[in-house]
Order: structure tokens, then C-alpha cells, then sequence
């Protein structure tokens, strides 16, 4: 099947190779070093043209250094530089690090939680579950700390990450073995941090945030694969909470300064920028040393934040049930990152490289037998938590050997907008969203109408299909289905 | 002289057209955008001021890191800025701006940064008549458009 590539009212719409029913190719053409290769089904297609986001992959494809194709999992749509759901690792000595391949909020992630409680013990009591969920945890616009931060403090956080908040008292020390870099990324340095960017997150640790940052107490409503949903400590009607948070305005910070250190990089350098959102500078230069250390600083608040909340959360439901958090389980099955930059090691055409891998909305999805996935979970895969809309469902999947092979061990992050906020606020004007979710069984806990208008289900896309391509395509196997009762919302 | 600012349909965030007479003004018509957007359309008034200097790359990159400046002052620093005296050299900005200290609880929507993101700054624009969305469009020489991560 041949490709062309034309314009139409000064947007690319481009034709694709179909290299097999899950994978949509874009052949190197132009300026572009490497091809891209899309993940999705054929009825995908043509949202997916309509927003631009293949010619993002094009353009990750003009970067230097490029191994391999420029990816995007089936979630993929238009983002800042690199599409969300876009993936691209690049040669330790040709290529580059881009800020646009991490996004503003840098280790925005999702963990899940899984309790010893039954969809039973909690479905009559959801409306008093929720609203003290609400209040445990910090949400909204705005969102602050319980806990003040000093100016050590903070650089401790930076530095040591999830371990922080568990040596502070928020969580368990078992916490670490299950976090992606087990909480703490290396080569962090708070001195890159600026004190502008700290300002901006001092008083935001162990908050929510708003947007689609959520607290959903849900439950295991189908369990696809047994054995691996054993091994992650799921079964049937289990009932589980899932947290969705990033690096707050921190991150933020770090992102947008370092955009522009990157824009002035790129010129300084000579590398040509389809857009300027992929700034990048060579991977050991000053400046891509300078923001891979801001950058694990800020992965590092990020880790610590969720931690914390999964303490406030293992708190306030011992107190609603008037027993120990122990005694409750909820214990922390995976925490994976959806936006981040990192060195790993991975085989190309039968050679281990070392390679700086960017995911910008995706997940990394490691497979059986890694040595970075934890030992309980090494024989099925690592776990891979896929947050859906809050009216449907959710999933969590494991990682496989496809994925090492094709992915650079990387799989899909959700379900991606279908409306803008504007389209939603629209869409909901006039209707009582918190009672029609209601009536489909979930409670919502909100400061904001306008945010839930904003988040409501309709305004995404079915987050079913996009997981039915990565287990089909088997980056990524399905394990459970969680279905949401109560959320909280930033 | 007439300027302005809308609002566009984008999918996941919000992007700004803007438009004024000159390059300062739209500057200025940026700031009262996402201060309006903040704040939900409160009236700020101007108790106290600040100083901005920005050192850009180019006049686009100046104008994000102008709203930039703008959002972070309110978000971080609970400024809201309600007006703004700008001077302008080819590539940097000086500016005194005055607006409402500790008012972070006056803040109803967040915000996270102006990007480059189908960024335009057209300095010599010209309309074609009924092309906007209302008539002081067709005054404006300048335009811009901006997308804000949300």
C-alpha cells in the first residue's frame, strides 16, 4: 500500500502502510530519519488523522538520533511536541532529550491499590466513603499540602523521592519494591530545580491537583487472566482505589523553563525544530545533562506525592471502617509513570544498546523476566494500569516480550480526549452530571462543576478500544477490568 | 483604538486569539485573558505592582513567556495582574505591572503554561472585513494565537 502525504487547508493528512491489522506504518519521507509507526485499528484511523497527531510522530522522526521508529500507542492524539501516547528512544551518542517528549507534567503516573474489601462491603456506604475520601485528600484548583515544606525538606524530596514520604510516615516500606524506579529516579539534582519552580510545588505535596487528576475507588469487575491477576494481588469484586497525579506545578515549572533553555539549545547546536515544542539538545550536552537532572527532581516529587496520598487515603478508610489500614490491605500493586525520559537498556536488531527512552502518555510495559520488574510480579510481567473514563471502566494489563521487541517495552496511558473542555462544558449545560453518574452507580466528590462537566465520561474516548489494540496486538495482555464507584475529582 | 481576545475550541486545552493595535497592547490583552480566565472575569484592582523583564529568543517566544510570567505570578506568588505599562525592545520586555497581591483564593481555574503550540504572532495583520468576530478585529494589526496547557 503506497503513502502519500498531502495538504489540505495546511494540515498534513496522511495515507498509512498497513503493516498488519494493529499497526499503521509512516514511511520515512523528507526530513524525517526514521519512520513512524502507529498503534491502533482501522476504525481508529480516521479520529486519529483528524487531529494532527501523526504528523507529530513525523516530526519526533526528524530528531537526531532516532532509534528505530517514532511510536504512538492507539491513545494517541495531539500533544506539545510529541503526540500523547508517543514513544521514541534515541542512541546514547547521536541522539537527543527532548522536554516535549516528557510534557509539563513530568511523571504524571497512576497507582493502584488493592484492599481486602468487596464491592459488598462498600456499595451501600459509598455516599459517606466518598465524601471522606474528599475530605482526606487535597483536590482542586489549587490544591495544598497538609504539610508545609522547608526549603531541606523539599531538596530531600527531590532527591529520594517515594522513599521520602515513606520515611516521613506516609506509607510502608514494601511500597518501594512496587513503584517504577522503585520511587526514585537517579541522577536527580534539586540545585537544578529552580526557586521558582519549588515555590510552585512547596506547598503542593501530597495534593491531587484538578483536571483529570482523580481518587477512584473501584472494584475488579472481570478478571481476564488469572494467573496474572493473582500474582498482582487481584481478584473478583475486590474492591481497589486508584490514584492519578503528577509533579504539580513544579513540574510545570521545570518543563517551561527548560523549553526554553532547550529552544536557545537547538539553535546552539543546529538542530532543526519542525516544531518548537521538540526542542532538544544533544543527550550529553550541558543543557540535556542540566534538564534530565531537573527533570528527575521532578519525577522524584511526583513519586512522593502519590505516596503520601496513598497514605491519606489508607487513613481515612481504617477510620470509616474503624479498623487498621493493615487489617484492610490496600496494598500498592504498581505505580507506573506516563511522562517520562529515561536510560534504558533494550536490544535492537540483536544489539543490547543503551538508549534514553522518551514516553509522553504511555506506560512502560516491561515484560517477563526483566530484571526492572519486581520479583513478584517477574514471571507474568510487569503491571501496567490503564485509567479509563469515570463512568466506564479501567484496566490493568501486563507487559510482554512483544513489547520489548517492538515498543521499547511500552504500551498505551488511557483513554485520550473525544470533546474539548469547551465542547464538554457545552455538552453539559443544563444536565445534573453528578446525578446522572450517580444513577450509573459512581459517586462524584468535586469542588468544581465546571471540572466534572470537563472530565465527564462522553467527553473521552472508549478506553476499551484502545486496550483491545494493545492486547491484540500483544504489547500488552488484559488482566482485569476495574469499574469505578466513587471519585474524587481535582 | 480597539483589541480583544476569544477564546478557541481546542481539543483537549484552550487557545487564545488575540488581537490589538500594537504588539505591547496585545501584550496586555494577553495578561487581562488569562487573568480573566483565572478569576472567571473578577474585577482586580491595582493595589500593589511588580516588575517583569523577559529576555526572548524572538518576539513569539516572548509573548509565551509573557503569559508565562502572568500565570505564575498568580499562581505561585497570588499576583493577579490587572494592568500592565510595557516597554518593548526587539526581543526583550520591561514591565511595571500592577494588580492584586495574596488573591490566590480569587483563582477558579488552573492553568499551567502558555505553550509554542501552533503558536502565531502576526505583527503586520490585515483583516479582511467581516473575517473576525466583531468589528474591532478589523482595527487590529497585530494578532496572535496561543494555546495554554490546562
Amino acid at each position: 500500500m503506497g503513502c502519500a502525504m498531502n495538504r489540505t487547508d495546511g494540515r498534513a493528512i496522511m495515507n498509512f502502510e498497513k503493516v498488519d491489522d494493529y499497526r499503521f506504518r509512516i514511511p520515512a519521507r523528507g526530513k524525517m530519519k526514521a519512520p513512524g509507526m502507529i498503534y491502533a485499528s482501522e476504525r481508529m484511523l480516521d479520529d486519529i488523522r483528524q487531529d494532527r497527531s501523526p504528523e507529530q510522530v513525523a516530526n519526533v522522526a526528524q530528531l537526531p538520533g532516532i532509534v528505530g521508529h517514532a511510536l504512538a500507542m492507539p491513545d494517541i492524539h495531539w500533544g506539545y511536541g510529541f503526540p500523547i501516547g508517543g514513544v521514541a528512544a534515541f542512541d546514547e551518542d547521536e541522539g537527543v532529550l527532548s522536554p516535549g517528549g516528557v510534557g509539563y507534567d513530568i511523571n504524571c503516573g497512576v497507582r493502584l491499590l488493592a484492599s481486602e474489601l468487596s464491592r459488598d462491603d462498600v456499595v451501600d456506604r459509598l455516599a459517606d466513603l466518598s465524601l471522606e475520601l474528599h475530605r482526606a485528600i487535597p483536590s482542586g484548583i489549587g490544591s495544598r499540602s497538609h504539610r508545609r515544606l522547608s526549603n531541606r525538606e523539599l531538596k530531600q524530596v527531590l532527591r529520594r523521592g517515594a522513599e521520602w514520604s515513606v520515611s516521613n510516615g506516609y506509607g510502608r516500606e514494601r511500597d518501594l519494591q512496587v513503584i517504577e524506579e522503585n520511587g526514585v529516579m537517579d541522577g536527580a539534582d534539586p540545585d537544578r530545580v529552580s526557586d521558582r519552580a519549588r515555590d510552585r510545588g512547596r506547598h503542593q505535596l501530597g495534593s491531587l491537583g484538578s483536571g483529570n487528576h482523580f481518587c477512584e475507588l473501584g472494584y475488579v469487575a472481570e478478571v481476564y487472566n488469572p494467573a496474572a491477576a493473582e500474582a498482582f494481588g487481584l481478584r473478583q469484586d475486590q474492591v481497589t482505589v486508584m490514584i492519578h497525579s503528577g509533579s504539580r506545578g513544579l513540574g510545570y515549572q521545570v518543563c517551561d523553563e527548560s523549553l526554553r533553555t532547550m529552544i536557545r539549545a537547538a539553535q546552539k547546536y543546529k538542530i532543526p525544530l519542525p516544531d518548537r515544542q521538540l526542542c532538544a539538545a544533544p543527550l550529553h550536552s550541558v543543557e540535556a545533562r542540566q534538564y534530565f537532572a531537573a527533570m528527575a527532581a521532578a519525577i522524584n516529587f511526583a513519586f512522593a506525592n502519590r505516596q503520601m496520598m496513598t497514605h491519606f487515603v489508607r487513613q481515612c478508610m481504617a477510620r470509616f471502617f474503624a479498623t487498621s489500614d493493615d487489617a484492610l490491605g490496600l496494598d500498592l500493586v504498581y505505580d507506573v509513570c506516563h511522562n517520562i525520559a529515561k536510560w534504558e537498556t533494550h536490544t535492537v536488531d540483536g544489539e543490547q544498546r543503551k538508549l534514553c527512552v522518551h514516553r509522553k502518555g504511555a506506560t512502560r510495559a516491561f515484560g517477563p523476566g526483566h530484571p526492572d520488574v519486581p520479583a513478584i510480579y517477574r514471571a507474568v510481567g510487569q503491571p501496567v494500569l490503564v485509567p479509563g473514563d469515570m463512568g466506564r471502566y479501567s484496566f490493568v494489563l501486563a507487559g510482554t516480550d512483544k513489547a520489548m521487541q517492538e515498543t521499547f517495552g511500552s504500551s498505551c496511558h488511557g483513554a485520550g480526549r473525544k470533546l474539548s473542555r469547551k465542547a464538554a462544558k457545552r455538552a453539559a449545560r443544563g444536565r445534573p452530571i453528578f446525578k446522572e453518574l450517580r444513577a450509573q452507580g459512581v459517586f462524584v466528590r468535586s469542588d468544581s462543576k465546571s471540572t466534572v462537566a470537563e472530565e465527564m465520561p462522553e467527553a473521552y474516548k472508549d478506553v476499551a478500544d484502545v486496550v483491545g489494540v494493545m492486547h491484540r496486538s500483544g504489547i500488552a495482555r488484559k488482566v482485569a477490568k476495574l469499574v469505578p464507584l466513587a471519585v474524587v475529582k481535582g | 483604538m480597539r483589541s480583544g481576545y476569544r477564546q478557541i475550541d481546542h481539543t483537549a486545552d484552550l487557545a487564545l486569539e488575540l488581537w490589538a493595535p500594537g504588539e505591547a497592547e496585545l501584550l496586555q490583552v494577553a495578561a487581562r485573558a488569562v487573568i480573566e480566565i483565572l478569576t472567571e472575569s473578577a474585577e482586580i484592582p491595582a493595589e500593589s505592582s511588580r516588575r517583569v523583564a523577559i529576555d526572548a529568543v524572538d518576539r513569539e517566544d516572548r509573548l509565551v513567556q509573557w503569559l508565562n510570567e502572568v500565570i505564575v505570578l498568580a499562581v505561585a506568588d497570588g499576583f493577579l495582574v490587572s494592568a500592565a505599562e510595557i516597554s518593548l525592545g526587539e526581543t526583550s520586555l520591561e514591565a511595571e505591572v500592577r494588580g492584586q497581591a495574596d488573591a490566590s483564593a480569587r483563582i477558579v481555574t488552573e492553568l499551567k503554561s502558555a505553550t509554542y503550540h501552533d503558536l502565531l504572532l502576526e505583527l503586520d495583520f490585515e483583516p479582511e472585513p467581516g473575517s473576525g468576530p466583531d468589528c474591532d478585529f478589523e482595527r487590529a494589526r497585530v494578532r496572535a494565537r496561543v494555546v495554554i496547557d490546562v
